[in-house]
Order: structure tokens, then C-alpha cells, then sequence
């Protein structure tokens, strides 16, 4: 039987880079492969080259199986979501969802996943299962636009599992995923595989689908055979020193940077946030989990000065109550933030010299013309991220690792107050992951205040001390004295 | 009610017509201090209202709701959307007395009902906001002498509204007082603060007067804006259909051409949009929409006179006292156009296919741009007015029509501006027909390049381009523009 994928000498060149280099991969039938490595070697574009999204020079045979009775088809799964509103365009905002509005914009997951039945002539009966597997069916009639990040790529894996293609290339499977859905996944992806689907998953997590059997990298542009991820490239990197200008502690203008009491978030019937107590001290290290669905985003947005509802709860941030004459320019000053959905509805037409700046005024995308100590700092900023080359780049033209890089210095360049950092390293290598927390831990040691939401132990920061964990909208754990080490221990 | 700009006399009509200040920044410095702590009252919760709303608070200002008791009791859509976003909203009767300010954003056709509604429930020395003059100018509504009357007119849709201001920027928004109704003289720093309020200082404030802003904002929406790129959409469609063009390649290149034509409008005026084609298809366009131009230019002028003479307002309101006749019956039309009832096919169209193929809604838009522009100058309206009223607005609108044609832009604008479109695309389509009949597929929907060596005569060449590159539109456009420090590329299909 011929290999379900034969690629030979397979060339791909980006502006002056060239990016694969004579690449040759042949997957045989049965074979499910991981593909990992850094971010911005190329993982993505071969899969597109694959997937006949994208174009490059060389040699790429795809042979269905024509005894199956799966769709002779190759589907890519993009590492990044994408919704239309009911008009055709995506014209969304970053804090749209917050905002209840009479006139419907988007579909509903119902409806979006009858389209996609129809279109591919699949029967709804079959996702019923997918939908419970992945705990998303109560989502049916919630809009698009209401779904947080975790729960888009959900719908994403939906779709791709319902579909069963015979080969299926899934681009980070598991970013925003909680750690109970991640196993649900691997389960279902165990079943399509054993059905005949055969699967690539574009990661480098190590908890995989019993069925992958096969690993790889892309090194020099060249397909490299290994043996698995498991901890392979641990090297313990020396954190650079930081720039001067992080290294000065925030000045408080109070010791009590949120209080919450009993706030309620409800959107009609639907409770979203119940009898919420928490505060948060200057200079206090909080992790902040929970399963997808459970309320973080609405909670941390209600902090950020993005929740319409946040003038209807006993709210105080940074000493003043709520709704008592402050904008929410006044609130944004004293935060730096960032969260997979701020990063998908940032402006895609700003370069990353651009996004870095924009963090001073806290807009998406720059309006103003920077004083020339504040272009400094960005200028010294991305030498310390070594994104020097790409500085002049449209963001949205480089890897998602690195735009997330470019993003997380746009978080940390006024030096704030507060931190809020959610799900920061999705979508990073585990290089790039352990680098920024250890810079997390150093901005930490000058008295930065922290709201961290992380699914993974060992891929946090050290410094964290206290722990709030949400459960269906209710804290059910708020801990002071939490420590990593503790944890691991 | 008489119609205000006619009790004018010919000096102060003038003098309220030639209105039209870019703001420097330094003006805006108070930021939003004029109305802190103010009770800021807005009546009705659309799309601008809710939007408006929204930005305000989240500017720290106090901000509720009034609606008709009907709509609080009924609890209507408008009663939802305040409430669920944790506005307090009350009846007229509950909540004017208290405002400092009341911001009427309910449609235009609304105004009389509602102002001679809420006029005597206000408290003495308090302001009244208005997005649109219509009522103060053309229907001539009195308001009581101790009230200060402001205008706060946003040029773009609520939901951008609210989109540019979370994104930290705005858009650009046009502020005006109404000099008979300004006792205590705050009334600019009032609309300044206002401004500030929904993010428009940081895209850019024009200071105009309720007369600039009526007779600009109709001759706009009219001519340009809605009705020839109605008109234009209609022609395009059957004469690519007429001549045998895949209908469903039709219906494509109409509904998302324009938007993409205008993007190059947006970032260069008629330049930078005219500089997207050959050589040889701009001199084509350059001839074809200088014919055009001599075409509608009376028609121009016809509907530029009405305005300012008043005999359009007198019409449309006719038409309304008729229970709307004539617009419900254009609409229904409108609906009813084989442009509007074929699909978009499911063919890819590149960005630069969209001008080679569709050379003819490039001088459709030069000629209405210009000719729009020229009529209002030419009527005593100043040029940046002008040029918002026209240039500036058209890509806003072609965004409509590429989300959902015809119908979509029609169900967005205001009834008045809907009924001033089917009123020039009546009158407009007969006076073009003699035109279409010269027109041929390589001006629309086949390369115009096709078959052609690309070679042009050098003199003429440089005498388009200088004809194209100093008209007055261009000169106002590129200084306003500049101005205006960023600005959103919109996402093409």
C-alpha cells in the first residue's frame, strides 16, 4: 500500500528566510505522528503546505485509502479560531461578549454545528456523543460570541472529530483546554484513530493519545525523527538580566488592589459568577484556575474595567469602589494584561514595534507618538525578547509563539501595578514558557501584584503564594500560602 | 413650525452655513470634567444609544436611561439592552427632572413626539443633545429659552462606537450649539466633554452649527453615499447580467467591490484610488466619470437646492404625515431588484480583480465623490464638511453594503437618509440610461485590461493625473487625514 503522505525535497521560503529545506516525510498508513519542536521552525506552514492551504515547491502525494469509508479528505485544524456574525464578517471586539445586546450578531453553536452538518452531510446525532465527551453540550444555545477561548477550540474539535477525515492535522489540540477536557480528548482522539483516522498533532505536550507512535521535529527546515517529548531539550536557561526600568517596585496608592463582595454575574437565567469574596493585597502571587466554563475570564474582565455588570456589584479596585467617577482608562493605567482572547482581538494591522508601544496607552493598536524615553524602553524591551528583527513586522505575520511573546512585552512594558496573566504561554515552547516565568518570578521579587490562570503545575511561575480556584462560578478554594513547591511536593 | 434656516436672514444663514473647524487636541484637555457629576439622562437605547451609553459610563459619567412607558412596561428590546447592561432606566415623568443633561438619540422622525414630550419635564438651565439637527433646522422646533441645545453626532455607526472606544481611539465625531439656545455659555465645553465622553476627541472633532450639519449631512447622504452607490450597484449588476457575465460573478463583485474600491478612498482619497488601476483603465475612468459628472451634475444641484431651500424636508415630511407611502413602496422596490435576490457566488474574487474588473464603480465613485463635494462648496458649505459629508463617509457605507447589499445599508441609515436615497436613484437612473447603453463588459466585469497593449500617450497621462490630484477634495482630504492619525483596515471577504 502506498503512504497515506509522501513528501519529497519540499521548499519553503518566507520573505528572506528560508524555512524548509529539501523536507522529506513519508507517513505510512497507521501511523499517528506528534510534530514539536520551537516555535518558528515551520510546523505550521508544512501543515498548511499538507493541508494544500499553502503553497511551496516540492513534492507532496497524498494516498486515500479508497476502501475507507472515512471522507478522503485532510483536514486542518488552525491553532486559532475563527467566527463570522450572521452577516459574513468578523467584526468582533475584545470585550463585545460582556455586553448583552438585543440585536443577534453571531450563530449559535447549534446552529453553526447544523450548518456544518449539512455541509459535509454528517447526521447531528453522531456529535451528541463528541459534545457530552467534551462536557460542551449545555453550550448549544449560547451565541459564538459568548464562547470564551477554551470553548472555541472545543467547538473547533467538535467539528474535526464529527468529521473523522483520514487524516486529520490538529495545530496545538490543546491550548485553553482544562485538564479534564484534555483527557477527554485523547480518549476521542484514540477512538477516531482506531476508527482509521490517522492524526498529527502539532504540540509539544507530553501527555498524548495512547495511539501516537510516531515523533518528529522540524530542525534546519528538515524533518527529524525522535524518540518522543518527553522532557527531551530540559536545559536549565540563566535569565538575562532585566531592564533597569522593570526593576523599580510599583507605587501603591493603596494596599488593596480588588475587593469583591458578593458579586453576582448572570446573563438572564444563566449564573455566571455567585456570591464572589476575594481580595487581593499589593504585592500578593495569586494562581486563579478552573475548568473551561467555570468564570475566570468573566472574573479577571470584571478587574480589567470590561464587564458592564462590574457597576452593579459592591467592586473596589485599587482602593476605590467601582462606578464612583473613574473610567476604565483610570483602571487600565495600573494593569498590565493579557489572555488568549485579547491576543485573537488584538489589531492585526499593527507592527510588533507598534503592539509593544500600545501597552503605555493601554489601546489595541497605537494612536499616539511615544516621548522618546518611552520608545527606549520599547526598544530595549525587545531586545531583551530578542524580537529585534521582527520589530518592523506586521504582527499577524509572525508564528503564534512569537506574537504571544510580542504581546506578554506589550503586558509588562508600563511596569504595572497589577499583572493579569491568562493562559500566557499558550501557544509557547517550553524554552519560551520557562523563560517567562522566570522573568514573572523577577518582576515578581520587586513587588509586582499577580493574577495568574494556569491548568498546569509545572508550567507556572515560582513565586506564586495564594490560590483561588472557581467551580461553576463559585470560589471553592481561596487560599492564602499556596506554594508551587508544596504542590509538586 | 416654520422651517429655521428660512427665518434666517441671508447674513446669519451664511454665517451658520460656513461653520467647520478642525479641534486641536489642546482643546480637549479637560477631558470630560464639564459634565462629572452630572446627571446624564438618555432618551431611547438603540444601536447609538446604548453604544453611546456604554462609552460614557465607562468614562465615569452617571448614566441612565428614559424610555416610553410602553417600551419600559412592554419590556421592548430597547428596556433589555439598557437593563441587562445594569443602567437604571426610567419613564420620562421619573427620570428629566433629574438630568443635568438630556441626550435625545431616538430616530430622527421620533424628534417632535419625543421632544415636546420631554421638553416640559426638564429642570430649568439644563442641557438637551442631539445627534442630527433635523428637528431644530428643518422642522423648526422652538426650544424652551433657558435650555442650552448642544449636538454630539459620532459619524458612525453604535456599534463602532463602542468598538474604537475599547480599543482606546474613537471615531471621528462632529460637535455643534445652537446659537439661539446657549444662556449660560457652556454649551462647547458641554459638547467637548460629551466628545471626549464616547473617545471622538482622539479621532478627530469638527466644531459645526446645526444648519452645516443638516444641509451637509443631507446633501451627503443623498447624493454620494446612498443613492449612487445604489444606483451605480443596480446599473453595474444588470448590465454585467445583459451581457451574458455569470450572474453569481455579478452579484459578488457588486456587493464587496465598492467597499474594497472605497478602502483605497479611505487611505488616499480619489489618488490613491485611481492609482489602483492601469494606466490605460484610469484615463478610461478618468473620461467616463468626467461624462458622468456632466450627467448628474443638475441633478446634483437639484437635490442641494431642495435641501436648502427646504422643499425636501417638506416633501419627506409629507410622506411620513402619508404614513410613509413612497418609502415603504422604494423600499419594497429595492428589495425586489435582481441584484438583491442573486447570491454572491462562491468564487474568489483577488483584491486587485475587484478594480480591474470593475473599473466603472471606480468613476461612478470619483464622479460622486467630486461632484457631491463641488455642490456643497459651491452651496456655502465648507470644505472639511464637506469632504466628511462625502469622501469620508463612503467607505463606511460600502461596508454595508458588502455585509448585506442594498437592504443591509437601507435598514442602516436613518429613514431620512433612506428616503433621500430612493429619491435620487428614481430620478438618477433614467438620466444615466443613454450612458449605460455605450457601456460594455471591459468596463465591468472583464479585465479592462484585456486585449489592450497597456500603452498610453505620456501628456495625457500627466493631465489626468494632475486634474485628479488638485482637485480641492484631495488637498482638504490629505491635511484631514492626517489629522486623523489612525485608521482600521477593514477585513475583506
Amino acid at each position: 500500500m502506498q503512504p497515506l503522505v509522501n513528501i519529497q525535497n519540499l521548499n519553503l521560503k518566507y520573505q528572506q528566510k528560508q524555512v524548509l529545506v529539501d523536507l522529506n516525510w513519508t507517513i505510512q498508513h497507521g501511523e499517528n505522528w506528534q510534530l514539536g519542536g520551537v516555535s518558528g521552525s515551520g510546523k505550521t506552514s508544512l501543515a498548511k503546505i499538507i493541508a494544500r492551504k499553502q503553497t511551496a515547491i516540492g513534492d507532496v502525494k497524498i494516498n486515500f485509502n479508497t476502501a475507507s469509508e472515512l471522507p478522503a479528505e485532510v483536514l486542518f485544524v488552525e491553532s486559532w479560531y475563527q467566527f463570522k456574525n450572521v452577516e459574513g464578517v468578523a467584526n468582533f471586539y475584545y470585550q463585545q461578549r460582556y455586553t448583552s445586546q438585543q440585536a443577534k450578531n453571531s450563530l449559535t453553536v447549534h446552529a453553526e454545528l447544523v450548518s456544518y452538518g449539512k455541509e459535509n452531510n454528517l447526521h447531528l446525532d453522531q456529535v451528541e456523543p463528541i459534545l457530552e465527551a467534551l462536557n460542551f453540550s449545555t453550550f448549544a444555545s449560547s451565541q459564538l460570541i459568548e464562547l470564551s477561548s477554551g470553548e472555541h477550540k472545543k467547538l473547533q474539535l467538535v467539528k474535526a472529530l464529527w468529521l473523522k477525515p483520514q487524516l486529520l492535522i490538529i495545530d496545538q489540540p490543546y491550548t485553553g483546554l482544562d485538564v479534564a477536557s484534555r483527557k477527554s480528548l485523547n480518549i476521542l482522539l484514540d477512538k477516531a484513530a482506531a476508527a482509521g483516522v490517522q492524526l498529527i498533532l502539532i504540540c509539544n505536550d507530553t501527555a498524548l493519545p495512547t495511539s501516537i507512535n510516531r515523533f518528529a521535529e522540524i530542525k534546519d527546515g528538515k524533518l527529524v525523527a525522535v524518540d518522543s517529548f518527553e522532557r527531551s531539550s530540559h536545559t536549565e536557561n540563566r535569565l538575562k538580566e532585566i531592564p533597569d526600568f522593570l526593576k523599580q517596585s510599583p507605587l501603591y496608592s493603596s494596599q488593596n488592589i480588588v475587593k469583591m463582595v458578593d458579586v453576582n454575574i448572570s446573563y438572564g437565567e444563566k449564573q455566571v459568577l455567585k456570591n464572589i469574596n476575594w481580595e487581593v493585597k499589593a504585592g500578593e502571587k495569586w494562581l486563579l484556575q478552573g475548568h473551561n466554563g467555570s468564570g475566570k475570564s468573566t472574573l479577571l474582565s470584571l478587574i480589567n474595567g470590561d464587564h458592564p455588570q462590574s457597576y452593579a456589584n459592591e467592586l473596589y479596585l485599587f482602593g476605590n469602589k467601582r462606578g464612583s467617577g473613574e473610567s476604565i482608562w483610570d483602571i487600565k493605567k495600573r494593569i498590565g494584561l493579557i489572555s488568549p482572547e485579547f491576543h485573537w482581538y488584538f489589531d492585526a494591522s499593527a507592527t510588533v514595534w507598534q503592539s509593544i508601544a500600545s501597552g503605555f496607552y493601554d489601546s489595541v493598536g497605537l494612536f499616539q507618538q511615544l516621548p522618546y524615553s518611552k520608545a527606549a524602553q520599547v526598544d530595549e524591551l525587545i531586545e531583551y525578547f530578542a524580537l529585534t528583527e521582527s520589530k518592523n513586522e506586521l504582527l499577524n505575520h509572525l508564528p503564534l509563539g512569537k506574537q504571544r511573546m510580542v504581546l506578554l512585552a506589550r503586558t509588562i512594558i508600563k511596569n504595572p501595578e497589577l499583572l493579569i496573566l491568562d493562559e500566557p504561554c499558550q501557544g509557547l515552547d517550553q524554552q519560551q514558557t520557562q523563560h517567562f516565568n522566570q522573568l514573572v518570578d523577577a518582576l515578581c521579587a520587586n513587588g509586582m501584584t499577580v493574577i495568574y490562570v494556569g491548568h498546569f503545575e509545572s508550567q507556572l511561575p515560582k513565586s506564586l503564594t495564594h490560590k483561588l480556584v472557581l467551580s461553576q462560578g463559585e470560589a471553592i478554594e481561596n487560599t492564602k500560602a499556596y506554594t508551587i513547591q508544596k504542590e509538586l511536593a | 413650525m416654520a422651517n429655521y434656516f428660512n427665518t434666517l436672514p441671508l447674513r446669519e444663514k451664511l454665517n451658520q452655513l460656513g461653520v467647520c473647524d478642525f479641534m486641536d487636541s489642546s482643546e480637549f484637555l479637560d477631558g470630560v470634567n464639564a459634565l462629572k457629576g452630572k446627571k446624564l439622562v438618555i432618551v431611547g437605547c438603540g444601536a447609538q444609544g446604548l453604544n453611546q451609553g456604554l462609552n460614557l459610563r465607562d468614562s465615569g459619567l452617571d448614566v441612565s436611561y428614559t424610555l416610553r412607558a410602553e417600551a419600559i412596561e412592554g419590556k421592548r428590546d430597547s428596556w433589555k439592552n439598557a437593563t441587562e447592561n445594569n443602567f437604571k432606566v426610567g419613564t420620562y415623568e421619573e427620570l428629566i427632572p433629574t438630568a443635568d443633561v438630556v441626550i435625545n438619540l431616538t430616530p430622527d422622525k421620533q424628534h417632535t413626539a419625543v421632544v415636546s414630550a420631554i421638553m416640559p419635564l426638564m429642570k430649568e438651565g439644563a442641557t438637551l443633545s442631539y445627534s442630527h439637527g433635523f428637528n431644530i433646522v428643518e422642522e423648526g422646533t422652538q426650544i424652551r429659552k433657558d435650555l442650552t441645545v448642544i449636538m454630539v453626532a459620532p459619524k458612525c455607526p453604535g456599534s463602532e462606537v463602542r468598538a474604537e472606544y475599547v480599543r482606546g481611539f474613537g471615531v471621528p465625531t462632529l460637535i455643534a450649539v445652537h446659537p439661539e439656545n446657549d444662556p449660560q455659555g457652556k454649551g462647547l465645553a458641554q459638547a467637548k466633554a460629551y466628545a471626549v465622553g464616547t473617545g471622538g476627541h482622539k479621532a478627530g472633532v469638527l466644531k459645526s452649527s446645526f444648519v452645516a450639519e443638516v444641509k451637509s449631512d443631507l446633501m451627503g447622504e443623498q447624493t454620494i453615499l446612498c443613492g449612487l452607490l445604489q444606483t451605480g450597484s443596480i446599473l453595474s449588476f444588470d448590465k454585467m447580467v445583459e451581457k451574458g457575465i455569470d450572474a453569481g460573478y455579478a452579484s459578488k463583485l457588486v456587493q464587496y467591490g465598492v467597499e474594497v474600491i472605497t478602502e483605497a478612498l479611505k487611505q488616499g482619497g480619489i489618488t490613491a484610488m485611481m492609482d489602483r488601476l492601469s494606466n490605460v483603465a484610469k484615463i478610461k475612468a478618468f473620461e467616463i466619470s468626467e461624462e458622468l459628472k456632466d450627467i448628474m451634475r443638475p441633478l446634483f444641484q437639484k437635490h442641494q437646492d431642495d435641501i436648502m431651500s427646504g422643499e425636501f424636508s417638506r416633501i419627506m415630511m409629507e410622506d411620513w404625515a402619508n404614513g410613509d407611502k413612497n418609502l415603504l413602496a422604494w423600499r419594497a422596490e429595492t428589495g425586489e431588484t435582481a441584484f438583491e435576490k442573486t447570491p454572491a457566488g462562491d468564487v474568489k474574487i483577488g483584491e486587485q480583480e475587484y478594480f480591474d474588473n470593475y473599473t466603472l464603480m471606480v468613476a461612478f465613485v470619483r464622479a460622486g465623490v467630486e461632484l457631491a463635494f463641488e455642490t456643497m462648496v459651491q452651496a456655502g458649505i465648507k470644505p472639511e464638511s464637506a469632504y466628511y459629508e462625502s469622501l469620508h463617509e463612503t467607505p463606511l457605507i460600502a461596508n454595508t453594503i458588502a455585509r448585506k447589499k442594498l437592504f443591509e445599508m437601507n435598514r442602516v441609515i436613518s429613514d431620512t437618509a433612506e428616503y433621500g436615497c430612493y429619491l435620487f436613484d428614481q430620478a438618477c437612473k433614467p438620466l444615466l440610461a443613454d450612458f449605460m447603453k455605450k457601456v460594455d463588459t471591459d468596463l465591468v466585469g472583464k479585465n479592462f485590461n484585456e486585449g489592450k497593449d497597456g500603452g498610453v500617450d505620456n501628456r495625457t497621462l500627466i493631465a489626468v493625473n494632475e486634474a485628479i490630484r488638485t482637485h480641492q477634495v484631495e488637498q482638504i482630504g490629505a491635511t484631514l487625514r492626517k489629522a486623523m492619525t489612525a485608521m482600521k483596515a477593514i477585513k475583506t471577504a
